[in-house]
């Protein structure tokens, strides 16, 4: 009876995964079929093999980047500069909004509320146009200066949110143990509240990385404006923004996978599982 | 009294929560040198409230609490200095979780104390052979037992050299079979003079370590007597209800 019984769950799970993989296939054909038929309908010439030489040449038997490549360098730069700022802007931020002082409070409030509640494009055309003749900065300062701002505001409010969550006996013990407020955060809260937030900080940085294509509007040749570049000059509009996505995709995807192995392997070590009945 | 033999000397304190829930009420204690003081009480009664008051966790509303002639006022210098002075045990442990069990102990030593790293790991060896788990060194919060993590964070206290302790329910999270082992510890920090102020529901050892007892309910003290007085011949109707009940 109980043999019949399992053999039936058998038979039943088998069905379940069967139908399961049925409307995957049936979904990935769609978007396939979708795809081919847009490309035929779109009627356009596609010349793909024009594409590579704005990647890298081959120059006197020594391989040279292209403007596409050489685009992808200033993205990486203004990027990860922008990481760094945006990172000690958002802890700073964090901890004011945290923090027992009115002003500190007041001072971090209506910079996030200004800068989330106004679009990039302005505030890269605020910082270029109406700052940097005051800081005498460039261009290329100007947006690491206006992306740091903007991504510094989201990841302030990820890094409080992971401060908050942590249990309150944490601080209570660091403060029985006569910590003062800066060792607390340093050596008892902020590693936590770090490792509980990374997915979503990873998720801005991913944000900046694509952000950061704005920067091609201050005339500074990232990934984005040489693109936009070569496809004035060749007309391979379609080529070349399908090449430059990618690029973009597999640098974001990259950072998503390194995040991820960091994440597992901080895993080794639970946050929780401490604290008994409470 | 003589007045340097007062470790502890809390007076009149009062402390409402938001809310309006009154946890101290004109409530005053005063603790002496080596002295191990229980208290006891029906949950709400503002125990907890009084020791976290202790060491500046929660703020009283009016009165004065004096630890080791500092007071503890507004200064958050004072304050530092008092914690310095007092360790905490919590019911829930709060051991840090992303630390081996040496780190947690070594923690305070190095950025409070500012002891070298190796005196500090030289006193958090002996310390941890004091609690009896002197194995567990590499290892983290969560792969311990619940009475092995609570010893780890008495010996985190103590590695501060604290001149009065704070037991807050400190065997309430823990499986009966760990009690024993955590009392077990705590016997042995009294018989060695330690000033210990302890909050507990464990009569036996209440009878067996404390000095005094003082038992409370809405945050006044309704009796307070040396411990042979006050389970053989309580003085008030309340005390000998409560007792009836739990013992």
């Amino acid at each position: 009876m109980s043999s019949l019984h399992a053999s039936f769950q058998r038979t039943a799970a088998r069905r379940a995964a069967l139908i399961d993989y049925g409307r995957f296939f049936l979904l990935a054909g769609l978007a396939v079929w979708l795809l081919t038929a847009g490309i035929h309908e779109l009627g356009y010439p596609w010349q793909w093999y024009r594409v590579p030489r704005f990647l890298f040449t081959m120059e006197n038997g020594a391989w040279q980047a292209g403007p596409l490549l050489e685009g992808l360098g200033v993205t990486l730069e203004i990027s990860v500069l922008s990481l760094f700022c945006a990172t000690l802007l958002g802890l700073t931020t964090a901890l004011f909004r945290l923090s027992s002082s009115f002003t500190a409070r007041v001072l971090a409030r209506g910079y996030l509320e200004l800068i989330r509640n106004t679009p990039l494009l302005i505030q890269i055309f605020f910082v270029y146009f109406v700052l940097s003749p005051v800081l005498d900065i460039g261009a290329f300062a100007s947006a690491v200066l206006a992306l740091s701002l903007f991504e510094g505001a989201y990841a302030a409010e990820i890094l409080r949110a992971g401060i908050v969550s942590l249990p309150q006996g944490q601080w209570e013990a660091a403060h029985s143990l006569g910590l003062g407020i800066f060792d607390t955060y340093r050596y008892v809260i902020l590693p936590q509240a770090v490792r509980h937030v990374l997915p979503p900080l990873a998720g801005q940085g991913v944000s900046l990385i694509k952000d950061s294509s704005l920067v091609s509007t201050l005339a500074i040749y990232d990934l984005t404006m040489q693109g936009q570049r070569i496809v004035a000059e060749t007309f391979l509009a379609f080529e070349i923004w399908f090449t430059v996505a990618a690029i973009y995709l597999l640098f974001t995807f990259a950072l998503s996978l390194t995040v991820r192995t960091m994440e597992n392997r901080m895993k080794e070590v639970p946050l929780r599982g401490t604290g008994g009945a409470a | 009294m003589n007045a340097d033999e007062r470790i502890i000397e809390a007076l009149d304190l009062t402390k409402t929560f938001p809310g309006g829930v009154i946890a101290l009420d004109g409530f005053s204690l005063t603790v002496r040198r080596g002295e191990v003081v229980v208290i006891i009480g029906p949950s709400g009664s503002g125990k907890s409230t009084f020791l976290r008051c202790l060491n500046g966790l929660e703020e009283i509303d009016a009165g004065s609490i004096v630890i080791d002639g500092i007071p503890l006022d507004h200064h958050r210098k004072q304050r530092l200095l008092i914690r310095q002075e007092v360790g905490m045990v919590f019911q829930s442990f709060n051991l840090f979780p992303h630390m081996t069990v040496r780190e947690n102990i070594d923690l305070a030593q190095v950025h409070v104390r500012k002891k070298a790293r190796r005196e500090a790991a030289e006193t958090t060896m002996a310390l941890l052979a004091k609690v009896g788990i002197a194995d567990k060194e590499n290892r983290y919060p969560h792969e311990l037992s619940g009475g092995q993590q609570q010893r780890v964070a008495i010996a985190r206290a103590l590695a501060m050299s604290p001149k009065v302790m704070l037991f807050d329910e400190a065997t309430s999270a823990l499986d009966p079979e760990m009690i024993g082992e955590v009392l077990e510890v705590m016997r042995k920090l009294a018989a060695e003079g330690m000033t210990m102020v302890v909050v507990t529901h464990e009569m036996g050892f209440a009878r067996e370590v404390g000095d005094r007892i003082v038992f409370m309910e809405a945050g006044r003290i309704v009796e307070e007597a040396r411990t042979e007085l006050f389970f053989s011949a309580p003085r008030v109707e309340r005390t000998r209800t409560f007792l009836g009940q739990i013992l």
